[in-house]
């Protein structure tokens, strides 16, 4: 049942321009950022006498930067997404297809989710490129490559699932659009208001509950079990009031 | 127990929504391989009572079971056996035809999709359209498509919420013998604005009205339980008078037209009892040209004003 929903999902992803646009336009981004990152970079070394050119990391000046970008550009790709993916099932009233049979809502909300992922999962595939083409030039530190890699996308599972929460709340997908927007916003703020408490409880309480510090550690491969736990939770967490929204038609 | 000669039993069930009551005790049966028309005016509460025997809303209070097993929006069991044309169908519209319906037989865990999609394409005349999106398609085929989303799993008892609706004259006729040919192997519920429509298909009605029911049962029963007298039509010469008729009872002549050189009055005499016989020797006896006399039976469509109107 859920193979058959993601199926479903992924060609309607496909039959329209949506994917082609998404895919495109972030691999353009992230090509200019990349370039961008890397004559920086080279321009630095070149600039500096060469004894401390070993100072300047590749990893920390162009790996980081750049995935941190990339969960930077999922503020809006993300919602483009993820809006349209209940809140026009309701609108149309096609979600009564699922309920006329005999599909569980978590069915539908765990196909949905994983056809975005898999949208997701092709746009990163994109960025594979890149490494490629800085190991031809004898660039060989990637030692947090497929940290980075899992670190954005865990962040993905999270703001999918927000989102389709948002999606499943709204008639209307401008309005799930912009609220997921307006989520993720928040769930980076909650992080930048850790930072700015002088309380230590409070501000680790903050920190825990916002995604940056998860986001970073993960980034620089410092993969922790509360961070595992944390990602485990808040997909879980917006999984579980996505269901419980589809379910209000029978409360 | 369990009569499994209904297929259907809609026990007092109430349907609230916040600051609005939609429907209010209804009660009806369907029997088994029967075609039952459900009628009512626009917001009556037709496709509200519909969505809660389909499983797609809860009511407020009262139950509903279908072959014997409670209707609520969680019974898997029941899925399967329930067919529903919605008054707008549930369709992905960038989808194909045929990837649409096959999607249905999936969610459905039908056996022998390819099989089925196909016998229920042919059997809707949608082969011409099966490759097509149906975004792309008209109204009609729009209609037969949704008509073929709640075939394809081969349920027993089938809703139909307006199927006719919005269709051409032609494509009212064919879906008409459709469903009169679907009615040999299936149980049917099906509303519609078009009384004559309901009277050429049904075996038995629900009339229901500002969400209550005003009749239900076998058609000829309501015909005669909602009978006013007795309606007789007759005609005389062009300029003759119809003389007074108090003789024969209580009497109101509802129409008096001209058709070619005759004069035709419908008149409803309030006593039942059957005086043609008499009323035709008085009106010969005064002269007049007896042309026509017809005992007329009053139409669904009185019926169905008289209920709708009169309690309104």
């Amino acid at each position: 049942m859920i193979l058959t929903i993601w199926k479903k999902e992924i060609e309607s992803y496909f039959t329209s321009p949506l994917a082609y646009v998404l895919i495109g336009l972030f691999s353009l981004i992230t090509g200019i950022m990349f370039f961008n990152l890397l004559v920086t970079y080279t321009d630095g070394i070149q600039a500096i006498p060469q004894h401390m050119a070993q100072d300047i990391s590749f990893v920390e000046e162009v790996v980081i930067r750049l995935f941190a970008n990339i969960n930077f550009l999922f503020l809006f790709f993300i919602p483009l997404m993820t809006m349209r993916l209940l809140s026009e099932e309701k609108k149309q009233a096609t979600i009564d297809l699922f309920w006329l049979s005999p599909v569980k809502e978590w069915q539908v909300v765990l196909s949905k989710g994983l056809a975005a992922l898999s949208l997701i999962f092709s746009m990163l595939l994109m960025t594979i490129i890149f490494p490629l083409i800085v190991w031809g030039v004898g660039i060989k530190d990637f030692s947090i490559l497929g940290s980075a890699y899992l670190s954005v996308f865990l962040n993905a599972c999270c703001y999918i699932s927000m989102g389709l929460f948002f999606s499943s709340i709204s008639h209307n997908q401008i309005i799930a659009g912009i609220l997921s927007i307006l989520g993720i916003i928040f769930l980076w703020m909650i992080t930048w208001g850790g930072h700015l408490n002088s309380n230590y409880l409070v501000s680790e309480i903050f920190n825990y509950i916002g995604i940056t510090s998860h986001f970073e550690r993960i980034l620089r491969g410092l993969i922790g079990t509360q961070d595992i736990i944390y990602y485990v939770t808040f997909v879980l967490f917006f999984g579980f009031l996505s269901v419980k929204s589809l379910g209000r038609r029978n409360w | 127990m369990v009569n499994m000669d209904k297929i259907l039993v809609v026990d007092d069930v109430t349907k609230e929504y916040p600051g609005r009551l939609a429907i209010s005790k209804v009660s009806f049966a369907v029997n088994k391989g029967s075609i039952h028309g459900f009628l009512g005016p626009n917001g009556a509460g037709k496709s509200t009572t519909m969505k809660i025997i389909a499983g797609l809303m809860p009511s407020s209070s009262g139950s509903v079971s279908v072959l014997g097993e409670k209707v609520t929006p969680k019974n898997f069991k029941l899925k399967n056996l329930v067919g529903f044309l919605p008054e707008n169908p549930p369709l992905y519209l960038d989808m194909t035809v045929e990837g649409y319906l096959k999607l249905v037989a999936k969610l459905h865990n039908v056996k022998n999709i390819s099989t089925q999609v196909t016998k229920v394409i042919e059997e809707l005349s949608l082969i011409e359209v099966r490759k097509r999106l149906i975004g792309n398609l008209s109204k009609g085929f729009k209609q037969r498509v949704g008509l073929a989303q709640a075939l394809v799993y081969d349920a027993p008892f089938l809703i139909l919420d307006e199927p006719t609706n919005g269709l051409d004259p032609q494509s009212v006729v064919e879906l008409r013998d459709f469903i009169k040919r679907l009615s040999k192997e299936k149980t049917i519920l099906f509303s519609s604005h078009v009384l004559p429509e309901v009277e050429q298909l049904c075996d038995q009605i629900t009339i229901i009205h500002r969400g209550r029911i005003r009749a239900t049962g076998d058609i000829h029963q309501i015909h005669q339980k909602f009978r006013q007298g007795l309606v007789i039509r007759i005609g005389i010469g062009e300029r003759e008078v119809l003389p007074e008729l108090s003789l024969f009872g209580k009497y109101e002549i509802t129409s008096d037209i001209l058709i070619g050189h005759e004069r035709q009055f419908h008149i409803v005499f309030e006593n039942d009892h059957d005086c043609r016989s008499d009323l035709g020797k008085f009106i010969i006896s005064k002269g007049l040209n007896l042309l026509t006399m017809q005992v007329e039976s009053p139409e669904l469509e009185d019926i169905f004003l008289h209920l709708t109107e009169n309690r309104s």
